[in-house]
């Protein structure tokens, strides 16, 4: 198995379509996509370096995971759904502390998908209550809905989060750069959102390497204790 | 979900070899270690087993267990864990919270009675921090609340070396280097127990669930996760691996790699580590202990000994069993020598070589070892996986990968199979495993292509290098006859050819076809085709010729290695008459070539390749350099058609033209032909130039002779007469190399005027020229382009002299033409330059109006103004020239030159002697020898030249 650099990892509330994005940018496709269980995982070539993007479990069953998962990441995805509020505030509430186990200079991306959903002028006001089985199982009849998440709510998010963060916002991409609205089932912005995010994690990639203490063990450092004669042969 | 069949289930121990008699006893832990397989019970038993492995020919094992001994312990507890030490001989066993060392043959305890107190478990450190091979690193969780201890157990003692508290209750350990994995009560933790430092893991709940922490390789471990997940983390606390999905209630977790078993109440399931795929499922009822026992005795070590009698080279492979009268030999299989090789190996080359040159070892004749090399990758694959109820122990026998992989490919699971080989890269030696790997590959492809997902295959076929041959001889016909080619064995596929693939269904076969036209078409110019490019060439020709591809003429006509007599046969079955003539002429055999295409161009075979067959032939013969062919097909190309024919000799490299091309025999060739042979000539003559009177006479001739010949029927084609006409008078008056006086006899009185002003031009006779010009003619437009076409090159006067003839013939006195005058003042007025206006004057008769010759009379005194005014500038500016002469000169001679001893000669630097010297305009002054000697002036001071 080819040893991943670096790695992306994907957070977010469940039926946000977290699987469904990184079905969409690997494979090119948008299938239906059940519940993912623990986690999954892809290797991605960018350059000369493989980085490892991890799809997580939104279930609050797994939640537990998440900052293992999240533990030396390179970048996190946040991923909310633009017709539920809820999973805006979820990314804040919950997720935003498993990022703690994340290397300190994490980038961090904050995704609105289901964009294909939202009815662009809010004619009639036909809010969806309750999150029905994921996006994906309701096809192409899906009803249009006018925008719950306004993309500023976003980015207000993601300031908060370099707050959290004690980061300066000089020092990181800004907001504009970091926050995007996307639609796994039509494609929209999604090879946008991954590979602004790999051209970002290459250079933090090769600076973690060019820092980082070695990671093999010294064994002609290593003491050897006392030896004492073997009776095998006796 | 497919599955795979992965592991076999076979018993190793049934109950009734458990006393049998005793009912109350069942099964509490395993260890296998080797041959050996211990079984505690929980009436407080060891048994031991030895166990004897019999492979069937169907892939599988069978195995059977001999009971050796067993051993009450003396305790009323039931033995809850065993472990094997065989680098010390030794079997920990773990009864009633104490680790007894007991001898792994006999089950007797150490005499020294060392044991470790107070443990509620253990773990064995298979990745020992310690470099001393004489002992094992053991972990245990302590009775003692929240504590873990770590021991170092030799051969009759034990040693404490750590003792660490945890933050919660430690359930369940794992240990590899200074690391261990701990499940606690509410979460799963990696503490380095050196540093202290702790990571947490994941939450999980030891209320619900049995927790299970087990290393799977170096600095990873397996954990059973919520949701029933098992969860990969490594030491660093990170996954690396996605999670496999077991169900809620597994007891027990095994590794075999590339394979994660995992045991519950009612079945065995097997996960691939690699896709995380659910692979098999054996059920298995009442099941409650799982584990593997990987076979660490199959490492190999090379060593080299110096014995008394010279150098020992030994290749060892640990655990094989070695003769015993071979003293060397007995010496080295020793379990513990082994495991020592092994330990320090790992540590440092170098440092054991102290610890092992033992009295003993100097006492067999051994004097030092010199070297251990350890060949790393001979691990088998996976250990052995072990399986128990309360009653019965068994075991889960795995399949070999290749057999695994065969299944998945009969079944066409190529991806799996792909994974699976994959992933057993690092299990199987490097050669054996690109062999395999890449006959799977090709295989795989094979089964794609079947599918006609040609795409896959190729990239298959690629990556597997296959030898396109496999996929050639697929295709009825196609390899040549005397290709040596054999299929490999065994087979890469089941089929016998294509029809059988396709089941006869054309279009599926048209579809192959393609495939195999651009695929060959692909690599035939890749290392791919080296050995074979023949096989590949004449297949290629085959499909093409078969297909009627257009590329069957590119492939033929570009380098290739088609085989002449198989390609030669195929071509003539499928009519590419053509396409062999081609094929012909690659093989040099030109003749048989054009024979070929003469026979398709006079009708005798049918192929309608080219159209324009004919010119191809001409075309092939002007640059053919057989010179013999060209001589034989000469006659019937200029049959078929003159004008094209002939291209035959006029497009000829000039530097071919010598030799038996050369133009006598050519012409001589060509007296059949009239129009070939004029086609000819003006090839010599106007195109190449030839310089050479009997051409030119020729072709004039044979101009002549045409325009006599079309003359009767002259209205009916008169442009034609006119064209050829056109050449003639082009000829004459260009060429200067015919024999001028041999024309004018043949075209006088033939009623050719302009032809013979032409040759009268010639002759110089310019009055008898412009005469018929004039005269005959009338024709005065071209008598003036005769005077301007036989000026040409002249100097002026010639030029004034013939304008001046035409002139006065014009002019001449006699019965009056009003177009000659008409005709005279239109010369004078449009080339008024070329008259002398004083002399015209005087020829022009008086009557004639002013008006008339305006343009001529004012361009005559334009002209004489002009001359007389640029003759007044230059008169004047040669006087100011004068004048500026003067000036210097009065300039020069109007000072005196003082010469004095302090002046120096500017030449040579020395003074002046004599009294004479020279100056130069700029002042400089030098002796008259300098000045000899020297004629440039001497580098001068400042600006001035010498006039």
């Amino acid at each position: 198995m080819r040893k991943p650099d670096g790695k992306i990892v994907l957070l977010g509330d469940m039926n946000v379509g977290k699987t469904s994005l990184l079905q969409r940018y690997m494979e090119r496709r948008f299938p239906d996509t059940v519940s993912t269980v623990g986690g999954a995982f892809y290797l991605k070539q960018w350059r000369s370096y493989n980085i490892s993007i991890w799809d997580t479990a939104g279930r609050e069953q797994f939640h537990g995971l998440g900052s293992m998962y999240c533990r030396g990441a390179t970048a996190v995805i946040l991923i909310y759904d633009v017709n539920h509020p809820q999973s805006l505030l979820e990314l804040e509430d919950r997720f935003l502390g498993l990022t703690d186990t994340a290397s300190t200079d994490c980038l961090f991306a904050i995704v609105g998908n289901k964009v294909d959903l939202v009815e662009e002028p809010a004619a009639e006001d036909q809010r969806k209550d309750g999150r029905g089985p994921g996006v994906a199982g309701r096809g192409g009849g899906a009803p249009k809905a006018p925008r719950q998440v306004q993309p500023e709510d976003a980015a207000a998010l993601y300031r908060k989060i370099l707050k959290y963060k004690m980061l300066d916002e000089k020092d990181v991409p800004a907001a504009e750069q970091m926050c995007f609205e996307t639609s796994a089932k039509t494609g929209h912005n999604v090879d946008l959102l991954f590979e602004t995010l790999f051209d970002l994690v290459v250079p933090v990639i090769s600076r973690q390497r060019a820092q980082g203490p070695p990671q093999t063990v010294d064994i002609t450092s290593y003491k050897t204790p006392g030896q004492t004669p073997s009776g095998c042969c006796a | 979900m497919m599955s795979t069949k992965a592991f076999t289930l076979v018993s190793a121990v049934e109950r009734e070899l458990l006393v049998g008699d005793k009912e109350q006893g069942h099964i509490e832990c395993v260890e296998c270690c080797g041959k050996n397989l211990y079984v505690g019970t929980s009436d407080c038993i060891v048994y031991h087993f030895l166990l004897e492995e019999r492979a069937q020919p169907a892939g599988t094992a069978t195995f059977s267990a001999t009971k050796q001994l067993h051993r009450h312990l003396g305790f009323r507890k039931p033995v809850s864990e065993l472990r094997a030490a065989s680098a010390l001989n030794r079997l920990l066993v773990l009864c009633d919270n104490s680790i007894t060392l007991v001898n792994m043959m006999s089950l007797e305890p150490v005499p020294s009675g060392a044991r470790i107190k107070g443990a509620v478990a253990l773990a064995l450190n298979e990745n020992p921090v310690s470099g001393d091979p004489f002992c094992v690193e053991v972990c245990i969780i302590s009775v003692k609340r929240r504590t873990i201890q770590v021991f170092l157990v030799y051969e009759d003692r034990v040693q404490i070396v750590r003792e660490v508290s945890t933050p919660e209750q430690p359930l369940a350990v794992a240990v590899d280097g200074h690391f261990l994995c701990l499940a606690l009560t509410t979460q799963y933790i990696i503490l380095n127990y050196n540093t202290g430092v702790a990571q947490d893991l994941f939450p999980y709940c030891s209320d619900e669930k049995r927790p299970i922490v087990k290393r799977i390789g170096r600095q990873e471990f397996l954990l059973a996760g919520p949701g029933g997940l098992g969860m990969f983390a490594t030491v660093a606390g990170i996954s690396q691996r996605a999670p496999v999905h077991w169900s809620e209630n597994v007891i027990g977790a095994a590794i075999c790699f590339p394979y994660v078993i995992a045991l519950d109440n009612e079945f065995i399931t097997v996960h691939s580590m690699l896709d995380q795929q659910q692979k098999q499922t054996l059920p298995f009822k009442e099941g409650h202990i799982l584990q593997d026992f990987e076979d660490r005795k199959r490492r190999s070590f090379c060593c080299l000994l110096r014995t008394g009698d010279g150098l020992l080279q030994e290749h060892l492979q640990t655990g094989a069993e070695l003769k015993a009268s071979e003293p060397e030999r007995n010496l080295l299989c020793s379990s513990s020598f082994v495991d020592c090789l092994h330990r320090v190996s790992q540590v440092k080359r170098g440092q054991w070589v102290m610890g092992l040159a033992t009295g003993q070892v100097n006492s067999r004749g051994c004097k030092e070892m010199i070297e251990v090399t350890p060949r790393p990758g001979r691990i088998r694959v996976g250990g052995r996986v072990i399986v128990a109820t309360s009653k019965g122990v068994y075991i889960l026998v795995p399949l070999p990968l290749e057999k695994q992989i065969q299944d998945l490919l009969a079944s066409r699971r190529v991806e799996e199979a792909l994974v699976l080989a994959k992933g057993a890269r690092r299990n199987i030696p490097k050669e054996k495993f690109q062999v395999m790997y890449r006959r799977i590959l090709q295989q795989a492809g094979f089964i794609q292509f079947a599918q006609l997902q040609f795409l896959e295959a190729k990239e298959l076929f690629r990556s597997g290098q296959l030898d396109v041959r496999e996929l050639i001889s697929l295709y009825p016909f196609l390899l040549p006859t005397s290709s040596s080619f054999t299929r490999s064995h065994p087979p890469l596929h089941e089929y016998a050819d294509l029809n059988q693939l396709t089941q006869g269904d054309q279009e599926k076969m048209a579809k192959c076809k393609r495939f195999l036209m651009s695929y060959l078409n692909e690599v035939r110019s890749t290392e791919v085709a080296n050995g074979y490019k023949e096989d590949i060439d004449t297949a290629l020709l085959k499909l093409y010729a078969e297909a009627d591809h257009d590329s069957l003429l590119d492939l033929l006509v570009t380098e290739n290695s088609c085989l002449l007599t198989d390609s030669a046969a195929w071509l003539e079955k499928h009519k590419k008459y053509f396409a062999l003539g081609l094929l012909y002429h690659y093989n040099n055999q030109d003749a048989a070539a054009v024979q070929l295409w003469v026979n398709i161009v006079n009708g005798d075979i049918h192929d309608s390749t080219r159209s324009d067959l004919y010119e191809y032939v001409v075309d092939f013969l002007t640059y053919s350099l057989d010179q013999e062919l060209v001589w034989k097909y000469a006659d019937w190309v200029l049959q078929k058609s003159e004008e094209v024919g002939v291209q035959v000799f006029t497009r000829r490299p000039l530097d071919e033209q010598q030799n038996s091309f050369n133009p006598d025999s050519i012409i001589t060739c060509l007296k059949k032909y009239p129009k070939a042979l004029v086609k000819y000539l003006e090839h010599l003559v106007i195109d190449r130039r030839l310089q050479k009177e009997e051409y030119h006479t020729h072709l004039a001739l044979l101009y002549l002779d045409e325009v006599l010949q079309q003359r009767p029927g002259a209205n009916s084609k008169g442009a034609e007469a006119t064209e050829t006409q056109a050449k003639l008078r082009h000829l004459l008056q260009k060429s200067d190399l015919y024999r001028v006086h041999f024309l004018i006899d043949r075209v006088r009185g033939a009623d050719l005027p302009m032809e013979s002003a032409i040759l009268h031009g010639k002759l110089e006779e310019h009055e008898e020229a412009l005469r018929i010009l004039v005269h005959e003619l009338q024709d005065f437009s071209a008598a003036e382009d005769y005077c301007l076409w036989r000026s040409e090159g002249r100097d002026p006067p010639y030029r004034q002299r013939l304008f001046h003839t035409l002139l006065a013939m014009y002019l001449q006195p006699g019965p009056s033409v009003p177009e000659l005058a008409v005709a005279a003042t239109d010369l004078l007025n449009h080339h008024a330059a070329e008259f002398d206006a004083a002399h015209v004057l005087q020829l022009l008769p008086g009557t004639w109006s002013v008006q008339l010759l305006r343009p001529f009379l004012t361009g005559a005194v334009r002209d004489s103004v002009h001359a007389r005014r640029t003759t007044q500038v230059a008169l004047g500016l040669a006087k100011s020239e004068n004048l500026i002469y003067k000036y210097d000169k009065m300039k020069l001679k109007g000072s005196s030159v003082r010469l004095s001893d302090k002046k120096l000669c500017q030449m040579c630097q020395n003074p002046f002697r004599e009294p004479v010297f020279v100056r130069y305009p700029n002042g400089g002054l030098v002796h008259t020898h300098c000045a000899a000697g020297r004629h440039t002036n001497p580098s001068p001071p400042g600006p001035g030249a010498r006039t």
